[in-house]
């Protein structure tokens, strides 16, 4: 059946969303697992993955599926490319998703920078950008006085992150070459 | 908003795909002429990819928080630990 996504605004209401699709799914995925002759361990790592890529396609296009079922499908797809064959030691990190993570620009010290002096920006980038709230949401949620200033809000920080990619780029072509 | 602003909302129109064909066209034509343009586009591009890694990480870092309460809290304790019997091996 399909069920009706949420908005979620904030970390709260994502914790409550998470909390209800553990309760929903993960009894499944774990007993998938454990037929596949996994461990715990295995199924909440592969749990946690298919959470994440649920989120990002609920967020992107609000698709109404039935959460159990996809968060299966996904769970199993994970599993049979990381613990197929005899890989069963191969890490998570081989699937699809982490392949597309791997094309990643940031360097460990770029990301370092975002997450400590940058993070109030990378936080209204994150919920432009990742979690779609709409802008007016965005605006009541970092105390804007409007949606025009939040607008102009998001693309300062945007300036300031790319300038810091470029940053990044540059002396990362300056350590190369 | 700043010329340096509306730019970065052209650049923003241009890669999403927010623009009309006339405007695809003038845009393209911009590219070609200026490597200044074209170097900001790169840039950008990156920047949307950095904010989803690092949304990613954060989001990872819920979930974990998230399994982190099920398993230690009185109220979901339960509920994990008959997932937790179902790998034990009798």
């Amino acid at each position: 059946m399909a069920e009706q996504i949420p908005l979620l605004k904030s970390p709260a209401d994502r914790e409550a969303f998470f909390i209800g699709l553990y309760k929903k799914a993960f009894p499944a995925v774990a007993h998938y697992v454990n037929r596949m002759g996994g461990t715990f361990d295995e199924a909440q790592d592969v749990f946690q993955d298919a959470l994440v890529i649920y989120y990002e396609k609920v967020q992107a296009s609000s698709i109404c599926v039935s959460e159990k079922a996809y968060l299966l499908g996904i769970a199993k797809h994970l599993w049979s490319q990381a613990y197929k064959a005899n890989s069963k030691n191969q890490p998570l990190e081989d699937t699809d998703m982490q392949a597309e993570q791997d094309e990643q620009p940031s360097t460990g010290k770029l990301m370092h920078y975002l997450e400590t002096a940058g993070q109030k920006c990378m936080e209204l980038l994150k919920a432009y950008y990742y979690d779609h709230l709409p802008v007016g949401d965005v605006a009541t949620l970092f105390g804007y006085t409007g949606i025009r200033s939040a607008t102009v809000a998001k693309y300062k920080c945007l300036e300031k992150v790319r300038d810091k990619v470029k940053q990044n780029s540059l002396s990362y072509a300056d350590f190369v070459e | 908003m700043r010329t340096s602003l509306n730019n970065i909302k052209a650049i923003e129109d241009h890669i999403f795909g927010y623009n009309t064909p006339g405007d695809v066209l003038v845009f393209e034509a911009r590219m070609i002429l200026s490597s200044g343009l074209r170097d900001e586009v790169q840039q950008q591009e990156k920047t949307y990819k950095v904010i989803r890694q690092y949304s990613r990480k954060q989001l990872k870092a819920e979930i974990a928080a998230v399994q982190e309460k099920l398993t230690t809290e009185p109220e979901h304790r339960g509920f994990m630990q008959h997932i937790i019997n179902l790998f034990k091996k009798y």
